[in-house]
């Protein structure tokens, strides 16, 4: 019994650090967002902050910019999650088998992902560049046009979903690759028995007994795929014509720009409420899943 | 083992505790009035700073002392404006701050900063737009210690050749309105067949406000109401209408390009480029490019002079307990003396007469030009709480333009964006 209880001490005082932290970094600010969402707190007052119900909410439906960055996220995301999880799986299937230089391949595909995105988004927007960059010069030799990728407010998002499929990729490869190598080699002996030729290798084996892999990369794409300011913070600035403005970079500039805390505040509850409507859909589709 | 946990346990909350606090204090424990600002101790900047603020105390020995803090600001601007937000948020404000042109109004409107009119007793040799930069509702609150410009840089040898005889190109005393420079920007194109000018168009920031504004107030067009309330029928009126039309045509006749090659002057990529102190500078380095600077265009209609301003300025911050020191303090920083050692540092444009007439025998003809254009025809940023969404608009407004296939009608997109700055200027 005593030393029962005297374990639970250490095991809670084990806790304490993280949970301060967390705490302090993570719950308290998520608290204070929701209710300076329903206050009108301007950075440079804080002492002036008043309670205004629901005002905030009634604003930001009525905002185009933050109406057009809910439109541009889901652009954004309807195109990067299928290209980012299907190369993914793409380089685990090709690493997957046993071959020299695998490591090789592997360090290369990762490699994006240790890199800073700052850093990514700028190498990108030297190689995307119209006039000097290394995709244009190769288009122009191959008797392409040049294309205004970042520049032209059909392109720049689409290419921003390139360069971040690219650059994520890497880290969904390793967990599909952990899941291809969880398939037992029996099933795939049975499949050989019964005579499957490699297509149906992959499409009523491979992906059938990937499928718990699968929803938790979509889960985690997903989730992070809606947080994306970074890259268009750097490349874009948000424009042309505000294609490529995002909510999160939305709620930076009001918040810290333009010092209007609560309104900022407010939307960051409405786009935490998106948020968590979505993962809850998906985290039932999960469940049911596992019923099955 | 427990008590190594234990200890262990202890020195990890007290790391977390320490972390969150800081070393604030570290410098306002004595009677000095504290000063902070965004540069670093490294540059030419910071060290002429210091310089002041050692003399300073040199001089008010055993009467008043001050003492600096260097915080760098990012790139963007963070960092010290961070520090200063969470300063204000824990009342721990410094005595002396400074801030960018732009912040003014809203540093001002919210009683952050005190009117400094009666500490000041050089007000009259300020450039007035130093005083329409540090105004708000008729009282200074912050003053400028240092100016910006703007200019058109020209190679000179690819204006010779295309034809162009330098002696008849635009001076400050007779400048060129937009058609003329239009007409320069055609041959230019014609006779090396790619853009001829870079106007900063790839640099979506406070670039496009500071440096395209100019053009609607020598168009005699405005953003915003003089009251500061509203921009209907002032940002969407027909001087508006003609100044962003300008801006349009520049890209829509191939003069200028949105995505301009980086260093494209410096390397004789374009032989026009806009670019200020700054710029001069960057040059050095390319010692190849022999260019001159010619002012800015100016609107046919109205023939007036008016080219880009701004930056930063010290103010006094409204909680401070040491006014009278403060008071010194900031009129000790902005003596001809001490801005002539700011100035010549930075190798930026005097904020005073006085200090014009310090310095111009100790500088380049190029930074000479600048600061008579300056001195002649600069125009403060407008003077707004609502400054940042307002400048932000501006700036997509810029940007938006030049987008002439998408935007061909002047007219509607800038009735749009008047909704939105009336909506920021409404909160």
């Amino acid at each position: 019994m005593n030393t029962n209880k005297r374990e639970n001490i250490a095991a809670y005082s084990f806790l304490t650090p993280a949970f301060v932290l967390l705490g302090l970094f993570l719950i308290i600010p998520s608290i204070l967002a929701i209710y300076y969402a329903f206050t009108d707190y301007y950075l440079l007052t804080p002492d002036k902050r008043q309670f205004i119900g629901i005002g905030n909410f009634i604003e930001i439906f009525k905002d185009p910019i933050f109406l057009q960055s809910l439109k541009n996220i889901i652009i954004f995301v309807v195109f990067v999650i299928p290209i980012q999880v299907g190369t993914a799986l793409g380089l685990a299937l090709l690493i997957n088998k046993q071959r020299k230089g695998n490591m090789l391949f592997k360090v290369a595909y990762f490699s994006p992902v240790v890199l800073s995105l700052v850093v990514i988004s700028v190498l990108w927007l030297y190689l995307l560049n119209p006039s000097e960059g290394l995709i244009n010069t190769i288009l122009v030799n191959i008797g392409l046009d040049p294309q205004p990728f970042l520049s032209s407010p059909d392109q720049a998002m689409l290419t921003i979903v390139l360069v971040s499929a690219w650059q994520g990729a890497g880290y969904q490869m390793l967990i599909f690759l952990a899941g291809l190598q969880n398939i037992p080699s029996s099933v795939y002996e049975a499949g050989k028995i019964d005579g499957v030729n490699k297509w149906q290798n992959f499409f009523h084996i491979t992906l059938p007994l990937l499928k718990p892999t699968s929803i938790l990369i979509m889960i985690t794409t997903l989730i992070s795929a809606f947080k994306l300011i970074i890259q268009p913070m750097v490349m874009t600035q948000g424009g042309p014509m505000n294609s490529t403005i995002t909510p999160v970079y939305y709620i930076y500039q009001t918040g810290f720009s333009d010092r209007l805390i609560g309104y900022s505040s407010a939307m960051t509850v409405v786009f935490g409420i998106v948020i968590g409507i979505i993962t809850l859909i998906q985290h039932k589709a999960t469940k049911e899943d596992e019923t099955q | 083992m427990k008590k190594l946990l234990l200890c262990l346990i202890i020195a990890m909350l007290f790391t977390v505790i320490t972390a969150c606090g800081g070393d604030e204090e570290a410098s306002s424990d004595s009677d000095a009035v504290s000063v902070w600002v965004h540069t670093s101790k490294e540059t030419p900047e910071g060290k002429a700073m210091q310089t002041i603020i050692d003399r300073f105390n040199k001089k008010y020995d055993g009467e008043y002392s001050a003492a600096i803090e260097f915080i760098p600001r990012s790139g963007s601007g963070g960092g010290y404006e961070d520090k200063i937000n969470a300063a204000l948020t824990t009342n721990t404000l410094p005595d002396i701050l400074t801030l960018d042109g732009p912040n003014t109004a809203a540093y001002a409107d919210a009683g952050m900063i005190a009117p400094i009119d009666e500490y000041l007793t050089n007000k009259d040799d300020l450039l007035p737009s130093i005083i329409e930069q540090g105004t708000y509702e008729g009282k200074m609150y912050a003053v400028g210690y240092s100016e910006s410009g703007v200019g058109i840089f020209y190679n000179k040898k690819m204006l010779k050749e295309a034809g162009v005889d330098l002696a008849t190109l635009s001076t400050i005393d007779n400048p060129w309105d937009w058609n003329q420079f239009m007409e320069l920007n055609q041959t230019l194109v014609d006779t090396f067949d790619k853009p001829a000018i870079d106007m900063g168009f790839d640099d979506q920031s406070e670039w496009l406000m500071y440096a395209f504004s100019p053009f609607l107030w020598s168009q005699g067009g405005s953003i915003v109401s003089e009251d500061g309330t509203s921009a209907s029928g002032v940002f969407n009126d027909e001087n508006a209408v003609k100044a962003f039309t300008f801006i349009q045509n520049m890209v829509k006749k191939g003069y200028a390009t949105i995505t301009p090659v980086e260093k494209g002057f410096h390397t004789g990529e374009y032989p026009l480029k806009f670019g200020g102190s700054w710029t001069i500078t960057e040059l050095e380095e390319y010692p190849d490019i022999e260019y001159g600077i010619m002012p800015y265009p100016t609107s046919p209609d109205t023939g007036e002079l008016v080219s880009p301003s701004g930056s930063w300025q010290y103010a006094m911050s409204a909680t401070t307990d040491k006014k009278e020191a403060a008071g010194k303090l900031i009129d000790f920083l902005v003596s001809t003396e001490s801005l002539t050692e700011i100035t010549l540092a930075n190798s930026v444009l005097p904020a005073a007469y006085s200090v014009i007439e310090e310095v111009q025998d100790k500088v380049s003809p190029e930074l000479n030009f600048l600061i008579e254009q300056n001195s002649k025809s600069a125009h403060a940023r407008p003077v707004l709480p609502a400054y940042p969404q307002v400048s932000r608009v501006f700036q997509q407004t810029v940007s938006d333009a030049t987008y002439y296939k998408e935007n061909s009608d002047i007219q509607k997109l800038l009735d749009n964006k008047v909704e939105q700055i009336n909506k920021a200027l409404s909160k």
